[in-house]
């Protein structure tokens, strides 16, 4: 089953004249255990598509199904929950709290949600795993871009959400790090079982994903992996 | 909580800033609200020293004691118990060969009614007699003695001070306490069938029972004091004044920082963590600020009083001291909550578009 679902969605900005259609019966699903990929150019609806999936924004028609529910049907406390509890955002800038400490970045989920996040030993196994246990003792600000992003998804996986939607998490990093950040991104899915669903123009990430959308116009397609990691 | 202390701990310029500003207007309002009660104890000291609810005066008199004058024809009908006492003041200049000029207000009572018989000495002891007066602590501050013979006025007659006695000042004038035919003598009126300035009376509902006479309730008559209500009034807006500005610093200074912080917000909203929890952050910090001047606002108070010279009127009531920290508490929180309305309608989406 599909952990998450998006079906016919419509989504209109504006209204009259200036009224524009940004996503068109868009259909998509993701499974635990894959990465997938929506690649498109810019304005092509990509975070749109992204905040409807995370609940931030309501579709104008269609469904979004997170775990065989219809988010449609909750309230904004239940919203701030799915999000608390379901999914990791991990987003291109601005993911860290900065004046909070890498380590307390932890803490404070740990605060704010107190049930089901890693415990300390799983914590120090994804730091490892991403390469920035030496970093728990920084602020954001002393990392860089690519320190930066890697702890920004050690944040969204700390509360072990069963859903990762990453925006454009390689536009502030050159090609060895987009390998490595897609290669992370195979190896979280796989090894940790999430569905991790990232957007972005940056088509050198194909080649790890498991399943690709691309999205054009608003409309969105299903494409080989191969196919588009040759163009 | 965890987040609005770890902010301060980072930014500590920023917020060490804040507070600084806090601390002065606390300061200021702390030593304020001092002078403001300090001069106005100064004006009621005697008045409240007394215990009296009511005071009759000539109703001619403009609620001014020192023009007041009864005279005996007018007091036929008042009876006066245990709690009722005649006074009669005058503004006068006491002067000694050795020491300075004081100028105070001659206040003239009988020994057997509760202004002379109720009066405590701090030092020395009661007047026996109608040359021996005792006289407010301002005069020992002054250089004044036991012993010391003072003349009123231009007279030539002598008082010799016999005991000093404390809280002893009407309208921020020390008191000679002496005996009405003093007075008497003092106003030029020894051939005038006179009584005194005024009756005080310890019941609310005394009545002399002539129609040149009219009892006023004492608050009535101590804001009638000259100056008394002007003053107030002053404190009382610069003060008012003083918590405005608090606000104003602090809601601006919560705002320009939450302004600076809402993409932040933005992410944290969409990771979920709940609008309650950040808008309890800008609150509490703000309160944390307010919290933080005070103490030192109210420490830095603390240590003026302890090093103020005698001659500056100020007196520190903590009731009100802390109605006013409250006001400042509540000014704070105030202060957060624009900026709390910012974050609890921030829309994560603006922040992922890009
Ligand atoms: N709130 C809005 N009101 C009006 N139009 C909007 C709004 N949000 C997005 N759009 C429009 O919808 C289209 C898709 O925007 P979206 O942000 O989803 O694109 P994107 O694929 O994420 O682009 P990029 O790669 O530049 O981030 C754009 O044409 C944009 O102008
Ligand atoms: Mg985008």
């Amino acid at each position: 089953m599909s952990v998450i679902e998006l079906k016919n969605i419509n989504k209109y900005f504006g209204s009259g004249i200036s009224k524009v259609h940004v996503l068109h019966d868009v259909n998509f699903s993701a499974n635990r255990g894959e990465l997938i990929l929506v690649v498109g150019p810019s304005g092509s609806g990509k975070s749109t598509f992204l905040t409807i999936a995370g609940g931030l924004q309501t579709p104008t028609s269609g469904e979004v199904i997170v775990e065989g529910k219809p988010i449609a049907q909750l309230s904004t406390a239940q919203r701030d929950k799915l999000r608390l509890n379901q999914i990791g955002f991990v987003l291109q800038s601005y993911s860290l709290v900065p004046y909070l400490k890498v380590k307390e970045q932890f803490t404070f989920v740990n605060k704010v949600k107190r049930q089901g996040n890693l415990n300390e030993a799983e914590l120090a196994g994804l730091l490892k795993q991403l390469g920035i246990e030496q970093l728990t003792n920084k602020f954001p600000g002393e990392l860089s871009g690519g320190q930066t992003q890697r702890v920004a998804i050690a944040r969204a996986l700390f509360a072990n959400p069963d859903i990762v939607l990453a925006d454009e998490p390689t536009a502030a990093l050159d090609s060895a790090r987009v390998a490595e950040v897609g290669k992370l991104f195979k190896e979280l899915a796989e090894t940790r079982d999430k569905a991790v669903v990232v957007v972005t123009h940056d088509t050198r990430l194909m080649q790890f994903a498991d399943k690709a959308y691309r999205i054009m116009d608003g409309k969105m397609t299903e494409t080989s992996v191969t196919k588009a990691a040759a163009e | 909580m965890y987040l609005a202390l770890k902010e301060i701990r980072h930014e500590k310029l920023r917020y060490g800033l804040i507070i600084s500003m806090i601390v002065l207007i606390a300061y200021l309002i702390f030593i304020l609200t001092g002078l403001a009660f300090g001069l106005a104890g100064e004006n009621t000291q005697a008045i409240d020293s007394w215990d009296a609810k009511s005071i009759v005066l000539n109703k001619d008199s403009n609620i001014n004691l020192s023009q007041s004058v009864i005279t005996s024809d007018q007091a036929k009908n008042a009876k006066l118990t245990s709690k009722q006492a005649v006074i009669g003041s005058t503004p006068v200049v006491a002067k000694d060969k050795k020491r300075a000029k004081v100028s105070a207000t001659f206040i003239g009572a009988k020994r057997n009614q509760f202004v002379l018989k109720d009066l405590k000495v701090s030092s020395g002891r009661k007047a026996r007699s109608s040359h021996e007066v005792v006289v407010d602590q301002k005069f020992k501050d002054e250089g004044y003695r036991l012993g010391d013979k003072i003349t009123l006025n231009s007279s030539n007659d002598s008082y010799q001070i016999v005991g000093f006695t404390k809280n002893a000042k009407i309208n921020i004038s020390p008191i000679i306490y002496g005996t009405v035919s003093t007075w008497q003598s003092l106003r030029g009126m020894m051939n005038v069938k006179v009584v005194g300035s005024a009756i005080v009376s310890k019941t609310a509902k005394y009545h002399a029972k002539n129609s040149h006479l009219k009892t006023y309730s004492i608050s009535s008559f101590i804001s009638k004091l000259p100056g008394y209500s002007a003053q107030n009034t002053t404190f009382g807006f610069m003060i008012g004044f003083l918590m405005i500005i608090s606000l104003i610093i602090i809601a601006v200074f919560l705002y320009i920082l939450t302004m600076q912080a809402l993409p932040i917000y933005a992410v944290l909203r969409a990771q979920g963590i709940p609008a309650r929890t950040l808008v309890a952050t800008v609150t509490s910090q703000s309160l944390i600020l307010m919290v933080a001047g005070l103490v030192i606002g109210a420490a830095l108070t603390a240590a003026t009083a302890s090093i103020i010279p005698i001659g500056v009127p100020m007196s520190f009531n903590i009731p009100v001291l802390t109605w006013i920290s409250i006001g400042l508490l509540i000014m704070g929180f105030i202060g957060s909550a624009i900026p709390a309305q910012k974050i609890a309608t921030v829309d994560p989406v603006k922040v992922i578009g890009g």
